[in-house]
Order: structure tokens, then C-alpha cells, then sequence
């Protein structure tokens, strides 16, 4: 229960967090997505369905202040967390530049699916500014994940 | 009627003589005495001086913590005024507007900002409680800044001006050239759909056209920086500042039908 609490509070910073991240730290309008680095951290740490739950409340929790009426962050999250424990699985991710990987790649997948449904539903974004988003906004997410990394860990003890 | 002896005169001679000597050697042995002297005066001055420098940083080191401190909190003051000063042109720039325009408009502060790198929107503190509904148009002193999405009772969602789903029909205020303006996630907007002999240049002002149901007419979008033409050749496209700054607004105006 002590466990719920924690992360319920935790993800409850982190959407405040993103909300209102400042704007002198957002390069070319991109920002990290620290609920994402969070829910794929709770699966090096906790148990499977605790880290799936908390994805989806992450993923609902972002797209709760998005303009967007898809909940695409609430499914995506969770397959990422499916993927990553499926991963964790059958490669060792103790090494925390494996875990940079996988955060990167993940941050470049979620970037571009949610690129991709912004364009399919009929978005202008020129070449230029997307893979600018895409990288920047994937980059910056990889940055922070070590400090997220460490306050999943603290919380699972 | 004075008589000295002997003995009496001797003496005098005596001490004259002594007081010659002295006098005559006497310059000799205080410069021989102030040579052996000056080493050891000369540390001991020295001493004091340092002595003296040290009580003196001292003091300087903790006059200076004091008004290093002082400055500090005058700085932080001065920061504080300053924020307040530009709230206060901010408002006051607001209110101006607010009362010299005919329409109704309802103050808001951004209180949020997009949660993600793909869209480009902002919460307002102002919701249904004020009268704010869907579909209504956000402004500031400056121009369009977007529109009202989504409301609840406490706050409102705002579809900002570069948001790629945006599309604003707009005219160049010059030559009345129709355009759709829209959002690219950059800095700047796109005004698309431009023919290619339309009339437009680098400084043109793009104001909200009539044929949009959403935005009244009239209102101020953005200033032209570049044209170019379209990857397919049957069009071109402008590039368009927005009047207002979107990256850092910080309060709106909402306008009630």
C-alpha cells in the first residue's frame, strides 16, 4: 500500500512537473517526458503488474492535458512496459547503459508514434521540425532518465 | 671671589673633553647602532604592518560578507520588482485593450503548459464558472493566441496558434489574398494555398479572414518573413511570425460571443 501510495504521489510530481517545465529548459520547444522515463523504470525495480498499472496511470495521466482526444500515451506506455519486462527477460539490463538504450529507444518509438498519429489526423509538421522534435525531444528524455532511475530505485525500497 | 681648586678644574676639563669625544663619536656609533638596529626594527615594523593588514582584512572580509549579502537581497528585490513591473505593464496592457475593445473578454493566467513535444497548448485558470465554453477564441494585446478546446468548471484547454492541427483562415491585409495559416511546431506559422501569382511579400500583415466560422474577423495573426514555393509547384507558401510570443504567454483574453 506504502508502495501505491509512493508512486501515485510520484507520478502525481511528474505530470506537474511536465506541465509546467520551464520554458528556458526546453530546447526547440522540446521537453522530456519524465512519466515515460518513470513507467519504464518501474519495471527494473518492481513487480511486473505494478509496473503495468502504474504505465497505464502514467500514460492517462499525460494524456489527461493533452489537446489530442486519443488516449495514445494510456495504450502505448503499457506496451512498453510489456515490451521492456519481455526484454528484461531475455537480456540482462542491471547495466545502466543498457537501461539508456532501451529508454532511448523506447523515447524515439513513443516520439514517433506520437508524431505519426499527429500527422495522420491531418497535422502540417515539416521534415525539418519533426526529426528536430523527434531527436531532441528522445535525447532530452535519455538525459534525465538516470535521476528518475534513482528515485524508482529509492522508492522500491 | 670665585676660587676653584685644582681638582674642580680638572673635573671640567675633564667632562669637556668626554662631551667632545661624545660628540665627535657619537655619529659614528648611532649610525653603527641604527645599521645593527634596522633588521630587527625593520621586522618588527613589518610585523605590525601585517598585523595591522590582517585585523584590517579581517574587517574588510566581514564588511564585505555583509554587503555582498545586502546586495544579494537588493538583487533578489530588484528581480522581484522587476517581475512585477512587467506583470503590471502586462495587465495594465490588457486592461487597456480589454476596455477600448468592443468585445467581451474574460482575464486568464496560463497556469500549464503541453505535456508533450507534439502539440502546442496551454491551461488556462478560467473555466465553464466563467462563462468559457469550446470553441471560443483566445487572444492578447498583441493578437490570436488560439482557442478554447476543451473546458472545465475551474479551467480551460487552449488549442494554441502553432499547433500543427490548427488551420485559420486568413488574409494578407494588404492585398486581401486568402491563405490558411497553420501550425508547424516550429516558432513560426505556414500560411499554405497560396497561388502562385498571389500578392504577397516579406512584411505583409495576416489578419483572420471572414470565412472562419471559429476566429472573428479582423484579428491579428502574424507578420510575413519568407515565401517559398511549394515541393509540388502549383502553390507557394508564406512563413508567418506570430504577433504574439507563444513560447512564454503568461495571460490571455478570452472572448465571449
Amino acid at each position: 500500500m506504502k508502495k501505491w501510495l509512493l508512486i501515485l504521489f510520484t507520478l502525481i510530481i511528474f505530470t506537474t512537473l511536465q506541465l509546467s517545465w520551464p520554458v528556458s529548459l526546453r530546447f526547440f520547444n522540446a521537453n522530456p517526458d519524465l512519466l515515460l522515463i518513470f513507467s519504464v523504470s518501474l519495471v527494473f525495480y518492481f513487480d511486473f503488474k505494478i509496473a503495468l498499472v502504474s504505465g497505464i496511470l502514467a500514460g492517462l495521466f499525460k494524456d489527461a492535458f493533452l489537446p489530442s482526444a486519443l488516449a495514445i500515451n494510456t495504450f502505448s506506455f503499457a506496451v512498453w512496459s510489456y515490451l521492456t519486462f519481455r526484454l528484461s527477460s531475455q537480456i540482462s539490463t542491471e547495466n545502466s547503459y543498457v537501461r539508456l538504450a532501451i529508454i532511448l529507444i523506447i523515447a524515439v518509438l513513443n516520439n514517433a508514434a506520437t508524431g505519426m498519429q499527429s500527422l495522420s489526423s491531418g497535422s502540417f509538421i515539416p521534415a525539418g521540425i519533426f526529426l528536430r522534435t523527434l531527436i531532441i525531444s528522445s535525447v532530452y528524455t535519455m538525459a534525465l532518465s538516470p535521476l528518475v532511475f534513482k528515485l524508482a530505485k529509492k522508492i522500491s525500497r | 671671589m670665585f676660587k676653584l681648586s685644582r681638582k674642580t678644574i680638572i673635573n671640567f676639563i675633564l667632562i669637556a673633553c668626554a662631551a667632545a669625544l661624545v660628540s665627535i663619536f657619537s655619529p659614528l656609533f648611532k649610525n653603527s647602532a641604527q645599521k645593527a638596529f634596522n633588521p630587527h626594527l625593520s621586522l618588527i615594523g613589518l610585523l605590525k604592518r601585517e598585523c595591522a593588514g590582517i585585523i584590517f582584512y579581517h574587517r574588510n572580509m566581514v564588511e564585505r560578507d555583509k554587503f555582498k549579502n545586502e546586495v544579494e537581497n537588493l538583487r533578489r528585490k530588484l528581480f522581484d520588482l522587476r517581475e512585477v513591473e512587467q506583470e503590471n505593464t502586462r495587465l495594465k496592457d490588457l486592461l487597456n485593450f480589454k476596455q477600448k475593445s468592443p468585445l467581451k473578454l474574460v482575464p486568464a493566467r496560463v497556469i500549464a503548459r503541453s505535456p508533450d513535444s507534439w502539440s502546442s497548448s496551454v491551461i488556462i485558470d478560467k473555466g465553464r464558472y466563467n462563462g468559457i465554453k469550446p470553441g471560443m477564441v483566445v487572444i492578447n494585446s498583441l493578437g490570436l493566441v488560439g482557442r478554447v478546446i476543451e473546458s472545465s468548471k475551474s479551467n480551460s484547454k487552449i488549442l494554441l496558434v502553432n499547433d500543427p492541427s490548427q488551420g485559420i483562415s486568413s488574409i494578407v491585409q494588404r492585398s486581401r489574398q486568402e491563405g490558411l495559416v497553420s501550425g508547424s511546431l516550429g516558432a513560426n506559422l505556414i500560411m499554405r494555398y497560396l497561388p502562385v501569382e498571389a500578392q504577397i511579400s516579406s512584411g505583409d500583415i495576416i489578419i483572420t479572414s471572414e470565412l472562419s466560422r471559429v476566429y472573428p474577423k479582423g484579428l491579428l495573426v502574424g507578420k510575413v518573413i519568407n515565401i517559398g514555393k511549394e515541393f509540388s509547384g502549383l502553390s507557394r507558401y508564406a512563413v508567418v511570425k506570430p504577433a504574439v510570443e507563444l513560447s512564454n504567454i503568461e495571460e490571455v483574453l478570452v472572448i465571449i460571443p
